[in-house]
């Protein structure tokens, strides 16, 4: 975690599949992920539909089909668990992820796997847990499970440039 | 005590009694209404409805604040949920998550009825498809979670349609489950009181209520040093009526004590004293107990005057008195200055009688107030006073006041070439600021403070509360036509708000569409067995999981079915008060309210509202300040015909025009400069300063006739002058300690009277002096 704190700008590619269960196949998204210390986070969709979402402290930006529309982030727990467990990681602020989930990490520096688990109920009823993999300071998939079933996996690829 | 005389007193010790029943049982209101006018025109009279019991007068705007956000939240939810049993509220919401999910409930119950986007072409193959192929991109989309709990009901999201039509989402931040202000410092809460914003009572019960339980609530939770913060048009009526209460009675017992410290200074006698005060006491009893009769209930403002009639209610007393030295027949003298006072009172009663034909109730209400308070003080003088006082009785003012009054009086005549340059000065100074004399604002007439207006719109912002100015009403016989009608209105200002000349508008045909609109909607959801086809060829190659919409169509079939919805069907919710605050019975009939947002426009709203019938647009503020200016210039009429009543009333009894032009000349000066000097340094008038100005003409008229009358006309004028400085000192100590009230009406009306009647003594003295002795 102390490596990873000393992440102050990432950027990334990444390839998102959602397995809902009102969906007989998953849902494919790609795009890119932005990251700057402390606390901004841009994930930009780009396929299948144009998508920004930004999140600066607990505002979160939606740019979607030419409209705007700023949210609370805490009104949004699904986006909220997968900003903070992202943003929280790359800042290597165990104190923000301890408050709001359990942790448990296994593996070493060079390879490891975050798990973290809602503390709060109201969340824990939305998601089960989140599953972070990593090598190094670097985050390579984040795996939301949601308590209905539902999951995502996001695949973070090393920025091309 | 003379057979007469008796009858005399017990007559008027009865009459008081009676007078001071009525006054203590009376009402008293200070809402701006009363000086609204009485048989206003149509949208005026929409105007002053709303002024007086629309929504907007029955909000409470509550701020909790002082301690850190859970202890603010928990204030929050027990303040909320305690308040909302109680009888004086309609509803008291924190934006908690049980009252939004009682709304919510019911709009996702009622979606197909309540939705716009329910027509038949939605439930085509073509419609549905598109619905699905969006339903699609949203799951992918950030808030996909929403999307795909809410799909298999509801795949062409009618839910979120209503939920965004009716602006269900916005709101105030929350924070532990309440609405906060940004900064989380404030916890917010909003009420509706069940009584009218005009019914001051029923506010100041509500916001006893309202601390009441706050206090018990903090003590509950030891929370103590958190505070409760009230704003809303209520508070401000119930703070006005407060403030000019306090001042009233604090007022009126420095001017008796004043005014009874000159007198005794003068007099020497405190018999004499007690005898002065009580004519003008009488007067402003049966003053407020007439207009209490006559109207029903008495507004702040004229209790104002109830301080400042003392002014010239003593006068008449003054004149007796001081014109009467011990042993020369108190009789004798009355006999000798009746006449002069009968004259004074004439011109000042006739002066305040125009104001009856007022239509506005509030300036209606001065003038009877005054007239009956100076007929009554005049009357206890002439027959009461005599019979409670041994006629040998009288005061002897020390001489060498008389002297030097008399000595002043004589070199007066110096200061005329100078009072005639301030006066044509002042003329041209009027002149030079035109309209902008007046204060065209009817907000120059609220008493409200400027650190309540702070605060009000300061919790205003954080709740994003109604702050509307136009509103289109319409007018119907029946509930569903006023419905229909809203929807008519709804569709012309649809077309003003793609046409960007509003920005957006409330209706209550969006929270309970007419029965017609319900009944179109169910015709437009397709038999069972079509909707299933058309659902099932429209998700051919779409990854949907098969029968993953059973719940839709199963609801689409229900919705077909159910009765239309009602306004019973929403009790409980916040939706239920919305509906109640835009829809409401009015004289048999039931009027439609559409609040519109952000007008840039207002033509292109008004023409496109043109040609629907019984559909008018207010402008709210523009309205009032109409209101207000038609106020304004009729109080100007009255005052100028009651100039001219007095005019002629003093040329028919002096039967002399230039012994009438003598009378009013400094009177004309007198307004004149006094306006002048009002409105120096770019201040604006209003009406209240008019009304003062009317009342330096009812004052200033007594000081010269006796002048005229009963000054020069004699060799040894002393005793008289001496009166008359006395009588001019107790209305400038009345008035002028009224300017320091802090409501702005007493204040404004204070100033004016202090200046205007010292001025019409000066310039009275100034144009008498040196002419020659008539005998």
């Amino acid at each position: 975690m102390i490596e990873l704190g000393q992440v102050q700008q990432a950027r990334a590619r990444f390839v998102e599949r959602r397995y809902l269960k009102v969906l007989k196949s998953p849902l494919e998204l790609s795009g890119t992920l932005a990251y700057e210390a402390p606390d901004r986070l841009i994930k930009r969709t780009l396929e299948p539909r144009p998508e920004t979402l930004t999140v600066d402290g607990e505002r979160l930006v939606i740019e979607a089909q030419g409209r705007v529309r700023t949210l609370r982030l805490q009104d949004y727990p699904v986006a909220w668990a997968f900003v903070e467990s992202f943003r929280a990681t790359l800042k290597g602020d165990r104190a923000a992820l301890e408050r709001f989930y359990r942790l448990a990490l296994e593996g070493g520096p060079q390879r490891w796997q975050l798990s973290l688990t809602p503390r709060d109920p109201k969340m824990s009823a939305l998601i089960e847990s989140i599953l972070i993999d990593g090598r190094k300071g670097r985050i390579g998939k984040i795996e939301i499970r949601e308590a209905k079933g539902d999951r995502s996996v996001i695949t973070v690829f090393e920025d091309t440039q | 005590m003379r057979r007469v005389g008796l009858i005399a007193v017990g007559a008027w010790a009865a009459l008081m009694a009676g007078c001071a029943w009525i006054a203590w049982h009376a009402s008293y209101t200070t809402d701006l209404s009363a000086f609204l006018p009485r048989s206003p025109s149509a949208s005026q009279e929409l105007l002053v409805e709303q002024l007086r019991q629309g929504v907007v007068s029955r909000l409470i705007l509550v701020g909790i604040e002082g301690a850190p956000i859970p202890a603010l939240a928990a204030l929050s939810q027990e303040l909320a949920m305690r308040l909302a049993r109680e009888p004086e509220f309609a509803y008291a919401a924190n934006g908690s998550e049980e009252q939004l999910a009682a709304d919510g409930a019911f709009l996702m119950r009622h979606r197909y009825l309540l939705s716009p986007g329910v027509i038949p072409e939605r439930f085509s193959v073509a419609g549905l498809r598109e619905a699905l192929d969006s339903d699609l991109a949203d799951l992918g989309s950030a808030l996909g979670a929403l999307t795909s709990r809410l799909l298999p009901a509801d795949p062409t999201g009618e839910f979120m349609r209503v939920v965004e039509l009716l602006g269900a989402d916005t709101g105030p931040q929350r924070r532990n489950g309440v609405w906060f202000n940004s900064t989380g410092t404030r916890a917010l809460l909003l009420l509706q009181t069940r009584a009218a914003g005009f019914d001051i009572d029923a506010q100041e019960r509500a916001l006893a209520r309202i601390r009441s339980v706050f206090d018990a609530i903090a003590a509950q939770q030891n929370a103590s040093q958190a505070r409760v913060r009230i704003s809303g048009p209520g508070v401000f009526a119930v703070a006005a009526r407060a403030q000019i209460k306090q001042d009233v009675s604090r007022i009126s017992l420095l001017a008796v004590a004043l005014v009874s410290v000159m007198l005794l200074a003068v007099y020497r006698s405190p018999s004499a004293l007690l005898m002065t005060l009580l004519p003008a006491a009488s007067g402003a009893v049966a003053g407020v107990a007439a207009v209490a009769l006559a109207f029903g209930s008495v507004h702040g403002v004229t209790l104002g005057f109830g301080a400042t009639l003392l002014g010239e209610g003593v006068d008449y007393a003054i004149y007796l008195f001081t014109n009467s030295a011990p042993g020369s027949g108190l009789r004798r003298s009355l006999a000798r200055i009746w006449p002069t006072l009968l004259l004074g009172v004439l011109t000042s009663v006739v002066g305040f009688s125009v104001l009856l034909f007022s239509q506005f109730a509030g300036l209606a209400q001065l003038g009877l107030f005054s007239m009956v308070g100076l007929i009554v003080a005049y009357i206890v003088t002439r027959f009461v006073l005599p019979e409670l006082i041994p006629d040998h009785f009288g005061v002897r003012p020390p001489a060498a006041l008389g002297a030097a009054f008399a000595s002043l009086a004589v070199r007066a005549r110096w200061l005329r070439i100078p009072l005639l340059l301030a006066v044509v000065s002042s003329v041209v100074w009027l002149a030079s600021r035109g309209h902008a004399l007046w204060d065209d604002r009817l907000e120059s007439l609220s008493p409200v403070a400027e650190s309540e207006k702070r605060l009000d719109e300061t919790l205003r912002r954080d709740l994003g509360a109604p702050d509307v100015n136009y509103l289109a009403v319409a007018v119907a016989r029946t509930l569903q036509g006023a419905l229909e009608a809203a929807e008519r209105v709804g569709a012309a200002l649809e077309r003003a708000r793609r046409a960007e000349s509003i920005d957006g508008f409330e209706s209550p045909a969006r929270i309970l569409p007419s029965d017609a609109t319900q009944r179109a909607r169910q015709a437009a959801i397709p038999e069972p067995d079509t909707l299933r086809d058309n659902l099932e060829e429209a998700a051919q190659g779409l990854p949907f999981q098969p029968r993953l919409f059973e719940p839709f169509l199963k609801d689409a079939e229900a919705a077909r079915q159910q009765p239309i919805v009602t306004a019973r069907d929403m009790a409980g919710t916040a939706l239920a008060l919305r509906l109640e605050s835009l829809l409401s019975q009015h004289d048999g009939g039931w009027m439609a309210v559409l609040p519109l947002r952000a007008v840039r426009e207002p033509a292109v709203a008004a023409r496109e509202l043109s040609g629907l019938n019984g559909v008018h647009l207010l402008d709210l503020k523009a309205e009032a300040n109409t209101l207000y200016r038609g106020y304004r210039d009729q109080a100007l009429h009255l005052a100028l015909i009651g100039a001219a009543v007095i005019a002629v009333l003093l040329l028919a009894a002096l039967r002399s025009a230039r012994r009438a032009a003598e009378v009013l000349l400094p009177l004309a000066a007198a307004v004149v400069v006094t306006c002048a000097l009002l409105s120096l340094g770019a201040r604006q008038l209003t009406v209240f300063n008019l009304v003062g100005l009317l009342l330096v003409v009812g004052v200033g008229s007594n000081y010269t006739l006796f002048f005229e009358r009963e000054i020069f006309p004699r060799s040894d004028p002393q005793r008289t002058l001496i009166s008359l400085v006395c009588c001019n000192a107790s209305t400038v100590i009345g008035f002028g300690l009224l300017s320091f009230a802090h409501a702005n009406v007493l204040h404004a009306v204070g100033g004016t009277v202090a200046l205007g009647a010292f001025l019409s003594l000066v310039f009275g003295a100034i144009l008498a002096a040196g002419r020659p002795v008539r005998g």
